[in-house]
């Protein structure tokens, strides 16, 4: 008892400071250099305390303005896309339930592709970006709340979501959604174009205050509230039937974890696009390590999220500079080996 | 009355599968459910497990309906062990038997910890507490299951002074399925146990021996309906049994013990296939 106590407290330690690390470095790296000590310099000097390093006057222009940001908006959406997918495993009861392979991501994306379509073409909508980039948000979690509503309603069967199943109708509503969101790349102007572009294959690059603002409550509200579910998760890895034998309302528990897990999937594709394979590799390689108790399980995954999104960041804006690669493009050549290496591993088990 | 059942009937599809059941039972007593597969034993527990609250009829757990009652209560009242259960996800032995307790509060107390190292003990499964549930065997599983059943009954760390009487139900569904002998004996030690100590058990058997020599009461089910119940010996008799099983089987007194002994009579004339015809062997 007391050794796995240590394992669980010593891996979110470890997670934790190893986050730190990855988003001094992140800020500091670019085109124009800053140094760790400085990084941390600067960062200390807004909540008052003066280090004594110096560095160039425009350097903390740079990493407030531009770096941090992006880091900031990579750091909330990988630890939304972590939590959400550990939850959706947990909710289908099922390893390779993710947001992006069961076409939730997909819904979120097409609602908010229509959503700019309709907004260039209505009136009303013009002269509040404000309320745009709201209504955005909204498009896209009403996109993913149904994709998710719709997939788990085909895919249960007897208390137990199948996966193959599952994973057919992910495959339908994804090309579903991806033509619907052609029919309307179709449609658009040049500059909705490039937009929608930035929609389908994932990117950070739109990062500034005002993105982080707009999502940080739809991020942070699962991140309070996944972790006290953690308890009637591990329940329901036992099956429904025995969950409510054990005291969990099921019916409720499960329409909690579809709202929370689409609100952080659904904020992140409302800035950042379609972010690939997060949610399905981070759960898997905390469980590695912690086993597969959701209570350890939820904040490591919140962590590993954040990490792996932010150091796949910095290598899209880092490898090809100055150009940038969609970040889509870095999770989906990561995420998609391990996705068929962990078939291969487990077919024997999860494909039953 | 701490379980009272009257006119259960339940429709799954188009098909009756329980036709106007009624039985009621005390705290303390031990009963056991027996019938012939497809008689509707597991199905008559579910529906008093509040798997199936589309019954029709009335259960009533403590003079209140089950229906009424929310998910939580019935929890701190009723412990099931059910079939088939499926956990694909390596989580430990004593992580397992601690799910148990979820009822009385997310995060375990030290009392919830004693009384998980207290069923692992009774299950003898406390050298397992580390081992992850899924490399255990199909018996191991099921002395791990009792166990977190058993964590979720209990209010404290010890069998013999605790007093459950009126506030303890216990449901098994061939809890000793996979087991071997010792441990089919250990359980049903552990669930007369219980019921001495105030705790109703109702528990689906195939098994007559067990059955005999631990049902304070049985009910026997026929197709949906109750055939028959009493006491062991006035169900275990060779008519009842052939009424409910189409087997023919002795029934002896036992030599040592207070209870019957079932014995099938030799299997002749259940196949009633037609003669083999020769073969020719070459």
């Amino acid at each position: 008892m007391n050794i796995k106590r240590f394992k669980h407290t010593g891996s979110i330690t470890f997670l934790g400071i190893l986050l730190v690390l990855m988003i001094i470095i992140a800020t500091g790296t670019g085109a124009m250099h800053i140094s760790p000590i400085q990084v941390v310099a600067i960062l200390l000097k807004r909540i008052g305390i003066q280090l004594p390093v110096s560095y160039e006057a425009n350097m903390e222009g740079v990493l407030w303005m531009i770096r941090l940001p992006r880091v900031v908006l990579s750091v909330l959406i990988g630890a939304g896309l972590g939590v959400a997918g550990a939850a959706l495993q947990g909710l289908f009861r099922n390893p390779l339930a993710d947001p992006g392979l069961i076409g939730i991501s997909s819904g979120a994306s097409m609602a908010a592709v229509v959503m700019i379509i309709v907004q260039h073409a209505l009136p009303v909508f013009s002269g509040f970006p404000a309320f745009n980039f709201y209504a955005l948000n909204i498009a896209a979690f009403a996109g993913a709340l149904l994709t998710t509503l719709f997939i788990f309603r085909i895919a249960r069967n007897g208390g137990q979501a199948v996966i193959s199943t599952m994973l057919l109708a992910g495959i339908a509503v994804r090309a579903l959604c991806e033509s619907v969101t052609g029919l309307m790349t179709y449609l658009a102007s040049n500059e909705q174009l490039r937009s929608i572009t930035f929609w389908s294959l994932g990117s950070l690059g739109g990062a500034s205050w005002q993105t982080v603002l707009g999502i940080t409550p739809f991020i942070v509200i699962p991140l309070i509230f996944l972790p006290r579910l953690a308890p009637a998760l591990n329940l329901l890895a036992l099956g429904e039937r025995e969950a409510m034998h054990s005291g969990v309302k099921v019916p409720q528990l499960k329409a909690i974890l579809v709202v929370l897990a689409t609100m952080a999937v659904a904020s992140g594709v409302a800035v950042a696009g379609v972010i690939g394979f997060i949610g399905l590799i981070v759960p898997h390689i905390v469980r590695q390590f912690t086993g597969p108790d959701y209570r350890i399980l939820i904040p490591g995954a919140a962590l590993s999220g954040a990490v792996l999104l932010t150091v796949a960041d910095l290598l899209c804006r880092t490898i090809v500079a100055p150009a940038e690669l969609p970040v889509g493009i870095i999770t989906a050549i990561i995420g998609a080996p391990f996705f068929l290496w962990l078939i291969i591993k487990e077919k024997r088990t999860i494909l039953a | 009355m701490m379980l009272s059942v009257k006119d259960i009937s339940l429709q799954l599809g188009k098909t009756t599968i329980l036709d106007k059941v009624h039985f009621n039972a005390q705290a303390g007593e031990l009963c056991v459910i027996m019938g012939a597969n497809g008689a509707g034993k597991s199905t008559l527990l579910k529906v008093i497990a509040g798997e199936y609250p589309h019954y029709t009829g009335n259960v009533a757990i403590k003079d209140r309906e089950l229906r009424s009652m929310p998910v939580k209560e019935q929890a701190a009242v009723r412990a099931v062990l059910s079939q088939q259960i499926m956990l694909t996800q390596p989580f430990s032995v004593e992580e397992v038997v601690g799910m148990g307790r979820f009822v009385y509060g997310s995060g375990l107390s030290s009392s919830d910890k004693e009384i998980v190292s207290y069923a692992l003990k009774v299950m003898q499964v406390q050298h397992l507490r580390e081992r992850a549930y899924t490399t255990l065997s199909g018996g191991q599983k099921q002395r791990v299951q009792m166990a977190r059943v058993l964590a979720q009954l209990l209010e404290t760390p010890d069998l013999h002074t605790a007093d459950y009487t009126g506030r303890k139900m216990l449901l098994l569904d061939e809890p000793v399925t996979g087991m071997d002998i010792l441990h089919q004996q250990l359980s049903l030690q552990l669930a007369a146990t219980l019921a001495s100590r105030g705790v109703l058990v109702v528990a689906v058997l195939h098994d007559f021996q067990l059955a005999a020599a631990y049902a304070s009461r049985i009910l026997l089910l026929k197709n949906g309906t109750m055939y028959a119940q009493g006491t062991v010996e006035e169900m275990l008799t060779p008519r009842h049994i052939k009424d409910c099983f189409g087997v023919d089987v002795n029934v002896l007194e036992h030599p040592h013990y207070n209870y019957p002994l079932v014995v099938t009579a030799a299997a002749a004339g259940l196949f009633q296939s037609p003669a083999p015809k020769a073969i020719n062997v070459s």
